[in-house]
């Protein structure tokens, strides 16, 4: 916090630095960092094509600064207790790719440096996407610059609907009709697998009913799982795999990954899943390639149900020494060719709007319907460091997965399941 | 300085240090002498102390705090008291399922994985070098691997749609729907059982084989001669003198699987989302570092820490006369 302005000078280069970039010419010396290094945490599997992608910003970082970039590569599985031990040990690097639910708690607890001032200094102000700036920010302060964002629609095999006449449901009753004709034409492949471990397959039918996951009331947050609105949604959901057969039992403890990996072998008639996956799919079965679409998840009776926008940002540790070099990394990312490239190759939708509009405007078919669901049905979770104790505890899950292991009902498990993320959101 | 310096014999023959002598030097000398064994240990001591005993009372620090990320990133202390272990030993969750869970479990796994590694010892104590080494080769494979990997097999093995023990089923005409054994309580930690004591009781085979094979063979062969039979000759020569070894592994198989966690949470909805499945390794993980409670964390560490210990004197104490202590 010591530094809320910049030097002039820096500034400038600064600025110099953002126009070489998206002009992708070589505008001078820049920002004279030779013989520095900045390091950089990624997420691994973004990307396929990450090494290459680095190597080239590396090149063009180097040139424009003189500092050597040092990209390391991170799991997801266990980036948070990285972050937590690089933190703990002094090793944190300069800049790093955080979640967008991580970026509260990480910022609350001082390890992240305040961005408001390089946005605006840089002119980005109302240029960044809302739901990733909103998610970003704590006690009206920016920690997170949107990189990337990411939504989830239906995927569904084109080649299956078409053969059997099912047109594109639009609203719930069709969905359902959609799922009993295809249990008919198909028996044996799962109309839609209901994942009993998966709580952002969960969300949409709780928005798209018109319930809530969690609302704020001065500094009081009470969860909205158990309302009547929200019971709707979950007892539609479940009830899919209960009472009309769209899933299998073996789906009561699937993840997301397990979704994925039964629909790219072929197993699943259509499922809810992120603008990222169907490169992943056609990767991991070609032959799937020209028989997958896309639609926005239906509302309940007209429109779309929201899902999470989810994505990640970038955010620049307190204890970075070289904050200024740092920001120039970062807007080359999140700005300009590279964030539009980045966009592109791993299915995601840059965080920033002009780009947002090329990629949405050049978008191929099945990009099309996430595009939809991005700018009309794009919701975001409750905003407080505190959710990701309730993701850690994993609430939602227990919920779905108590109700479709028949060991609640609806109401039993909603109302359990909301006073348990109601305690936990309250927790000082 | 050499006329001075004695043997340890000689010291602790002496007496009184005003035997002979000038006084003064020769208490030096005493003193010399007993820091001798403690002066050729205090490497390795202080190693130990640095790796394993800073840790601890860093530990036992932590559990008095409510300590987070915040702290982390400040530096600073947050002393609560004995919150932290009110907090855990009040939980219902604790009473209800988790210590039933952990505790029912250890003894199931113990007594498995002891019996089973026990027979196997037998059985290879009576087979010819070649065969020994088959059988011997063959176990060492579950015992090399990962936990990780095993784990995952099983899954594979049990997996409702896919699942080879679900097909096989179905197959026999037994079940008509496929079925997730992982909702269960029971199946599920019937499944955590199988690939435990398949991985742990190749340990136990191989140790309790070395002990069998130092089983003085006249003992057998004369109580042989007076009538008792292969159960009875176990039970009152072979058990006996691998007492000592029984010991040892019992307490390790107690210790390793009242600490079971990888086998738990990464099994389909054993990571929290099947909450009668809890046990304390995976409770403890989700309540405190996914929550980053770091105090609460310590507090069940330090807990269990005091339980196994407790658990270890008991065995001891039982399995070992006073003498042999």
């Amino acid at each position: 916090m010591k530094k809320r302005y910049l030097p002039l000078a820096i500034l400038a280069t600064a600025a110099l630095s953002l126009t070489a970039c998206s002009s992708g010419a070589t505008g001078g010396s820049g920002t004279d960092a030779t013989g520095e290094t900045l390091n950089v945490w990624i997420m691994q599997g973004t990307n396929t094509e990450s090494d290459e992608f680095f190597e080239r910003v590396g090149d063009e970082f180097t040139k424009e600064t003189g500092a050597k970039l040092n990209v390391e590569m991170v799991q997801w599985a266990d980036a948070h207790d990285r972050f937590v031990t690089a933190i703990a040990g002094g090793t944190t690097p300069d800049i790093a790719e955080t979640g967008t639910t991580w970026t509260a708690e990480f910022a609350e607890s001082g390890a992240l440096a305040p961005l408001d001032d390089y946005v605006t200094e840089a002119g980005l102000d109302g240029k960044l996407v809302e739901g990733l700036v909103e998610a970003g920010t704590l006690d009206d302060t920016l920690y997170g610059m949107p990189w990337y964002a990411g939504v989830r629609s239906v995927i569904y095999r084109t080649d299956i609907f078409e053969a059997a006449g099912i047109a594109v449901p639009t609203t719930w009753a069709e969905f359902q009709a959609a799922i009993e004709t295809l249990k008919t034409s198909n028996p044996d492949i799962i109309p839609f697998p209901v994942a009993g471990d998966a709580e952002q397959l969960t969300y949409p039918w709780v928005w798209g009913a018109g319930g809530e996951v969690a609302t704020k009331k001065g500094d009081t947050w009470t969860s909205g799982l158990d309302s009547a609105k929200s019971q709707a949604g979950i007892k539609f959901y479940t009830d899919l795999a209960l009472q009309h057969g769209s899933s299998t039992s073996g789906a009561t403890t699937w993840k997301e990954t397990d979704v994925l990996d039964n629909f790219a072998q072929g197993k699943v008639g259509m499922a809810v899943m992120g603008s990222w996956t169907p490169a992943t799919i056609l990767d991991k079965n070609p032959e799937l390639e020209g028989k997958i679409g896309s639609f926005p998840i239906p509302g309940q009776t007209s429109g779309i149900s929201p899902s999470m926008l989810g994505g990640s940002h970038l955010s620049m540790f307190e204890s970075s020494k070289n904050k200024d070099l740092a920001w120039t990394f970062m807007s080359m990312m999140t700005t300009g060719d590279f964030a539009t490239e980045w966009a592109s190759q791993s299915g995601y939708f840059p965080g920033e709007t002009t780009a947002l509009d090329a990629t949405v405007a050049s978008a191929d078919e099945i990009t099309q319907a996430f595009a939809t669901q991005m700018v009309d049905g794009g919701a975001s979770l409750p905003v407080t460091p505190k959710f990701g104790a309730v993701q850690a505890k994993k609430t939602t899950n227990t919920m779905i997965q108590s109700i479709l292991s028949g060991e609640k009902t609806v109401e039993q498990a909603s109302a359990d399941a909301a006073a348990e993320m109601t305690d936990i959101l309250n927790k000082k | 300085m050499t006329t001075t310096i004695q043997s340890p014999a000689a010291v602790g023959t002496s007496g009184s240090p005003a035997a002979g002598g000038p006084g003064p030097r020769r208490r030096k000398a005493i003193t010399i002498a007993a820091a001798r064994p403690w002066l050729l240990l205090a490497p390795a001591l202080i190693v130990l102390a640095v790796l394993l005993l800073w840790p601890l009372v860093r530990v036992l620090i932590f559990s008095f705090q409510d300590y987070g990320l915040r702290e982390i990133v400040s530096g600073d202390t947050n002393f609560i008291g004995v919150d932290n272990y009110v907090a855990a030993l009040t939980d219902p969750q604790l009473w209800s399922v988790v210590l039933p869970n952990t505790v029912l479990f250890a003894i199931a796994a113990v007594l498995c994985t002891v019996a089973l590694g026990t027979l196997v010892a037998i059985l290879m104590t009576n087979l010819s070098r070649f065969w020994r080494t088959v059988v011997g080769s063959a176990i060492m494979v579950a015992w090399a691997m990962p936990a990780v990997t095993g784990t995952y097999v099983w899954v594979w093995i049990f997996d409702a749609d896919n699942g080879i023990v679900n097909q096989l089923l179905m197959g026999a005409g037994l079940m008509d729907e496929p079925f997730n054994w992982f909702t269960n309580r029971w199946t599920f930690y019937l499944i955590v059982l199988i690939n435990v004591v398949h991985h742990g009781f190749p340990f136990v085979a191989i140790t309790v084989m070395a002990g069998l094979l130092g089983v003085s063979k006249e003992m057998l062969e004369a109580a042989q001669m007076d009538g008792a039979g292969p159960i009875r000759r176990f039970f009152q020569i072979t058990f006996p003198s691998l007492k000592q070894v029984f010991t040892v592994v019992i307490i390790l198989s107690t210790i390793w699987d009242f600490k079971v966690f990888g086998q738990v949470y990464l099994m389909p909805g054993g990571s929290g989302t099947n909450r009668s499945v809890l046990n304390l390794g995976v409770w403890s993980y989700v309540e405190s570092f996914g929550q980053n409670q770091y105090g609460f964390g310590s507090a069940i560490a330090v807990l269990l820490t005091l339980v196994l210990l407790v658990i270890t004197i008991i065995y001891i104490r039982v399995l070992m006369k006073e003498d042999e202590l």
